[in-house]
């Protein structure tokens, strides 16, 4: 005995290893894999340039800076656009056109980051998005043009749209009004709430930046694509805010000299979507827009045809915004900035020696922060020309580069005479400069990865030791063994990557496609019932799933159920909501039967069904208006009129908060309780039931933090959920095992995620949910409710497979007291299974969660390790940044969040509940 | 579906070949259990058990035909490959007849037909003993049949099957239901041929508990095979091959191919 007892107790001690070793072995790749950008503090000053006069003098003295979320280039350059009035500025040398290119990821925070620092901002800045409330992304510390004409003194700095500018720049701005985009269904709102201030503002002239952030053309494209009949209105408003500024410039004497900027921060794919690296995604229009530009005498032609690519004019990046505006409007280049002085504007100043002046601050500025970056002093004119035949590193290699365009500086300053092509090779090596700094590729810390990955081997070798030792017959682990490793092959590709859920819905598929096919065998079912009964159901719900939202990448947008089937017909939709919520109320009410009273208990739960009901309905009529039909606005809506949303999840929350506590008082009281003279007669059965009040709880949880579109899946989930549940009640030694629960769950986990409508994008976190209830920012309760919100579907069933252990604990000791049951029967392994039963019987129930958790630990330490070892193999890859390290951090929350905090720490804590 | 009468047509051929050769019964298949049949009545205690595994006549033109009908689909596949990746649904369509020629073939030449008694009196033919009437006489025609009726009954729970399990619902539907045919006429008609509508024989293949031979191989690799196929359609290779279901039926054919060359051969009397 005491053998087996220390055997068991090793592989408990490996497992608890095992799973320390996963957040060591992710918080050391992170490190390394993240790597922390140096940045210069300060704020710039001119660079002191030998030979040159006085820092040239600049036309502008004011900004008005207009961002259109999401202005894609074709919106604003195509013949079908609505921005008629700015094209004809184009075709009469008033409007310069480009096409900035925006680096992935092509969100807004990032985007604002590259477009007002000039610098690359990481990756992380990505997750910094996310999580708005972080102080570390604000540019409060940073150099960027908003701090530099603030030094200048020369006016205040007004702010009108999108509050990302005010958590980006918080004390910076005098005046400023910001909009939330909180509802993607506002159209017209948050961009009157812009509108409205513009012509007060235009007759003050105590400012010298303006910054404008429309935020509705971006929620068309959310909400109803770059097609959407929106569209076209919506350019024409904004085409009619840039012509009123721009005959405000013109007319008005204190605007003369102002420059007027119109920029999207992004664009937008097919679908309306961004955050990844598509052509649509990365091309947003740039205009620089003033009658003095008039002079340059561009004259481009107007409108284009439709490109492909979306590149039309001359494309240049997003962070050469930043030292333009500041050739432009006459202040140091911001100190980290990459990006380079645009050379169409070079011929604003008629003396070459200013021109010179420019390309050279420009030069030097980015040599600061290649030095910095490189930790030497490349630039020092040191180099010699032996060092220069074979530069040792690409930073060498540069500054090598530097000797010939550094005496064409030096000519021009002088002014000598030169032809009109003299600035190519300096704004070559510009370029050039730009690109090596922008690539990260160089930044990985080798080691950490190194150590990072042999930690997440070491968890694999420890998980598989512990699960080969807790499950038994051994073989029964062999599906979980071809998951793991199919799915560590595949994370090596990023198509698959890309589009994970066919690898979770095939396998899902196939897993209960099997398990239903082992219910033909069993006597008591005919062939055509079980087919009709069992399998079909089954697999048709699978089927539904599946095609309930279309995620991934290739194939977003295109149609599925929710597009064909649910969002046309709304009165279908509130159907199956309301049969979810009504079955919710059903179980709920179940759940406490006995327990309290039902004049209590019915009005309690119902009221709790109904707030939360009312809620969701009150949340889709701002946020999806379109889906509400008017007999739940009537009936349900005005019946609690006038109640805030807030107000409203803030009932739901604390209702299921009050109504968990009671749910939890009555198993700890039943156990004290009862536990002396009852518990003999009724061993386990009624803590058990009493924790599927905290499963329905959570249901109501769940359904609060998910998209209206997706309540229904929880229907097919219940129906999955009853199919597993009649296996387990199979008493002929057939009934699902330990580990084929645990399989079906893990599978679960991970199709029931994809279906809501998650990816391994950036871009498909839903954010709509995160703020339900929370008035102000509140990092830990948004963060949480983000993670419900998007993890609705893994919780419900890793909760779901606690009560299911609870059952197949109990099935075991009814097949135990039943004795004989399948003596005889069974082939080679029975004596290990006997032996694994006897086991448990000595350890308890725990050993149930044991081996759960042993599942969860191999796949999870399997999947660390395969995305940590592409991750590093493909670190130079294209799509490093836009497929693989996306997947890194999905990874983070699936190991961290659901299997630590949920599949081990919460089940474990329900498990514990249940089995009091 | 055209099924029937491409397969009358040829099968008929076939039978004036067959019976023009003298052919012998078919070899008995070594061991105790020999009296036991393959058919037996569904309802006793335990039938599974005694299924057996399918022998392949040992006349020359049933080895022949073993051996040059999977070089003869390869063959067909391969040749007609091209087209299949730019005109799925015609190239499918006329590939059906030809498919079901050939599997007619194979059955009436190489397989003992259900309820066929020289496939299950094993008794050892004496030196000189000839079988009245040859081996394709108009039963083992009427079985064939009858196959080919079934596995077109067969098809549309194939294709529903193969919906259940990812293909396109809305769109595709011909091309699904193309290749869901090709599947059962490849995997399921040698079954029906062979095993009939014995429930008993059915149990177990579906139980995947049939002993391996070319039929059941050669369902268990098309399935696979079929199931394979899927995997590299999300791939971002952009390849034309990589549209539905090019694929499928690349690993459906590739699957029952190999399934019924290895269950014929390597695996030959083993189960799962």
């Amino acid at each position: 005995m005491s053998f087996r007892r220390n055997g068991s107790l090793s592989s408990t001690l490996l497992l608890i290893v095992a799973n320390v070793l996963i957040p060591v072995a992710i918080v050391i790749f992170a490190t390394g894999f993240f790597p922390y950008k140096p940045l210069l503090p300060g704020l710039a000053e001119y660079e002191p340039l030998d030979g040159y006069g006085e820092p040239p003098e600049a036309p502008f003295d004011k900004l008005v800076f207009m961002v259109v979320d999401a202005l894609r280039s074709d919106f604003v350059y195509t013949t079908n656009s609505g921005f008629k009035s700015t094209q004809s500025l184009i075709r009469h040398g008033a409007a310069i056109p480009f096409t900035a290119h925006a680096t992935s990821p092509t969100v807004t925070m990032p985007r604002l980051k590259a477009i007002t620092t000039g610098s690359v901002p990481s990756f992380l800045d990505v997750v910094l998005n996310i999580d708005e409330g972080d102080e570390s992304s604000s540019l409060a510390s940073q150099d960027t043009w908003l701090a530099q004409m603030k030094a200048k003194g020369t006016g205040k700095l007004v702010m009108y749209g999108d509050d990302t500018w005010l958590k980006l720049f918080p004390g910076t701005l005098d005046r400023a009004d910001g909009t939330t985009s909180f509802f993607v269904a506002d159209f017209t709102e948050v961009d009157h709430n812009v509108t409205r201030n513009i012509p007060g503002e235009l007759r003050n002239d105590d400012w010298n930046t303006m910054i404008l952030h429309y935020l509705g053309l971006d929620h068309i494209g959310h909400k109803g694509g770059p097609r959407s009949p929106h569209m076209v209105p919506k350019q024409r408003e904004m085409d009619g805010i840039v012509s009123q500024i721009y005959k405000a410039i013109e007319t008005q004497d204190h605007l003369k000299s102002t420059l007027f900027v119109l920029c999207g921060d992004h664009g937008m794919n097919d679908a309306g979507n961004h955050g990844a690296s598509s052509p649509g995604e990365t091309s947003p229009a740039l205009l620089f827009i003033s009658p003095k530009l008039k002079g340059l005498q561009t004259n481009q032609d107007s409108p284009l045809p439709d490109a492909e690519d979306f590149q039309f004019y001359s494309t240049v990046e997003q962070s050469d915004l930043a030292p333009t505006l500041a050739a432009l409007l006459g202040f140091p280049i911001p100190k980290n900035n990459l990006g380079v002085l645009i050379p169409e504007f070079l011929s604003i100043w008629p003396k070459k020696a200013d021109q010179a002046y420019l390309l050279h601050q420009n030069a030097r500025q980015i040599q600061t922060v290649i030095s910095a970056a490189s930790g030497t002093k490349t630039f020092d004119g040191a180099l010699t020309a032996e060092s220069c035949a074979s530069p040792s590193s690409d930073y060498e290699e540069l500054a090598c580069a530097w000797q010939g365009p550094s005496k064409i500086v030096m000519s021009a300053r002088v002014g000598d005479d030169m032809n009109s092509q003299w600035a190519l090779p300096v704004v070559t090596w510009l370029r050039k400069a730009q690109e090596l700094m922008s690539g990260m590729a160089s930044n990985y810390d080798m080691s950490r990865l190194i150590l990072g990955q042999v930690t997440a081997l070491l968890a694999v070798i420890f998980s598989l030791s512990t699960a080969t030792k807790t499950v038994s017959p051994t073989r029964s682990l062999t599906p979980l063994l071809v998951i793991s490793i199919a799915y560590s092959i595949m994370m090596f590709a990023s198509s698959y990557v890309e589009e994970e859920q066919h690898f979770w819905y095939l396998a899902t598929s196939t897993w209960f496609g099997y398990l239903t096919l082992r219910g033909f065998k069993r006597a008591n079912t005919t062939f055509p019932a079980h087919l009709l009964l069992t399998a079909f159901p089954v697999l048709v719900s699978l089927r539904l799933l599946r095609a309930w939202n279309q995620t991934g990448q290739k194939h977003a947008g295109t149609p599925d159920i929710v597009k064909l089937f649910i969002e046309p017909h709304p009165h279908f939709l509130w159907l199956l909501v309301g049969l979810t919520y009504f079955w919710t109320h059903r179980q709920l009410v179940h759940s406490f039967h006995g327990r309290i009273p039902v004049p209590i208990n019915y009005p309690v739960m119902t009221g709790l069904v109904l707030a939360a009901f009312t809620f969701k309905a009150a949340f889709t009529l701002e946020d999806a208006p379109e889906l509400v039909v008017e007999f739940v606005k009537s009936s349900l809506l005005d019946f609690t009129r006038g109640a805030s949303l807030i107000a409203r999840a803030r009932a739901v929350f604390v209702g299921l908060g009050l109504v968990a506590m009671a749910a939890m008082g009555f198993i700890l009281w039943e156990m004290t309780g009862t536990g002396g003279n009852r518990k003999r007669s009724r061993p386990k059965r009624v803590p058990a039931e009493a924790i599927t009040t905290l499963q329905h709880l959570y249901t109501i949880l769940a359904l609060t933090q998910s998209r209206t579109a997706n309540i229904p899946l929880f229907l097919i989930f219940n129906l999955l959920y009853w199919f597993l549940s009649n296996e387990i009640d199979v008493l002929d030694g057939t009934g699902l095992s330990t580990v084929e629960l645990a399989i079906s769950s893990l599978l679960l986990q991970y199709a029931s995620f994809f279906a809501m409508g998650g990816s391994n994008a950036i871009s498909s976190v839903d954010l709509s949910n995160a703020y339900n209830g929370v008035s102000g920012f509140n990092v830990v309760l948004v963060g949480v409710l983000t993670y419900v919100g998007n993890w609705a579907g893994p919780v419900w069933w890793a909760f779901g497979t606690v009560v299911l252990l609870g059952k197949i604990w109990r099935r075991d000791q009814r097949q135990k007291r039943l004795g004989s049951g399948n003596d005889g029967k069974r082939g080679s392994d029975e004596k290990e299974e006997k032996a694994e039963a006897k086991q448990r019987l000595e350890e308890g129930p725990v050993s149930l969660f044991k081996t759960y958790v042993a599942v969860t630990t191999l796949f999870t330490a399997f999947s660390v390790a395969a995305v940590m070892a592409a991750c590093t193999i493909l670190r130079t890859h294209l799509f490093v940044w836009t497929v693989f390290s996306p997947k890194y951090l999905y990874c983070v929350a699936w190991s961290l969040g659901q299997h630590l905090v949920v599949n081990v720490g919460l089940s474990g804590l329900l498990y514990w509940l249940g089995s009091l | 579906m055209p099924l029937v009468d491409p397969v009358t047509m040829s099968s008929s051929a076939i039978v004036k070949g067959a019976v023009a050769q003298p052919t012998s019964t078919t070899k008995s298949t070594p061991g105790s259990q020999a009296t036991e049949s393959s058919t037996t009545t569904t309802g006793s205690s335990s039938p599974l058990a005694t299924l057996r595994p399918v022998q392949i006549k040992q006349t020359p033109a049933a080895q022949t035909v073993r051996h040059a009908l999977p070089a003869a689909l390869t063959a067909l596949y391969l040749f007609r490959f091209d087209a299949l990746v730019t005109n799925p649904v015609p190239v499918m369509f006329n590939a059906l007849p030809v498919v079901a020629a050939f599997q007619m073939t194979y059955a009436l030449l190489c397989l003992p037909a259900a309820g066929e008694p020289a496939s299950k009196s094993n008794r050892k033919p004496r030196p000189g003993e000839k079988k009245k009437g040859g081996d394709i006489g108009s039963s083992t025609i009427i079985t064939a049949l009858l196959a080919s009726v079934l596995t077109s009954i067969a098809t549309p729970f194939l294709y529903l099957a193969m919906v259940l399990f990812g293909a396109p619902f809305l769109t595709h539907g011909s091309h699904t239901f193309l290749c869901a045919a090709h599947l059962a006429l490849l995997a399921l008609f040698p079954l029906f041929y062979v095993h009939g509508v014995d429930s008993a024989a059915w149990a177990a293949v579906g139980g995947f508990r049939a002993p391996l031979d070319e039929t059941f191989g050669g369902l268990v690799g098309g399935l696979v095979g079929a199931w394979l196929g899927a995997v590299p359609i999300p791939l971002d290779w952009d390849r034309e091959w990589q549209r539905w279901p090019v694929t499928i039926l690349c690993g459906a054919y590739g699957g029952y191919l190999l399934g019924r060359v290895l269950g014929g051969t390597l695996f030959w009397g083993k189960k799962f």
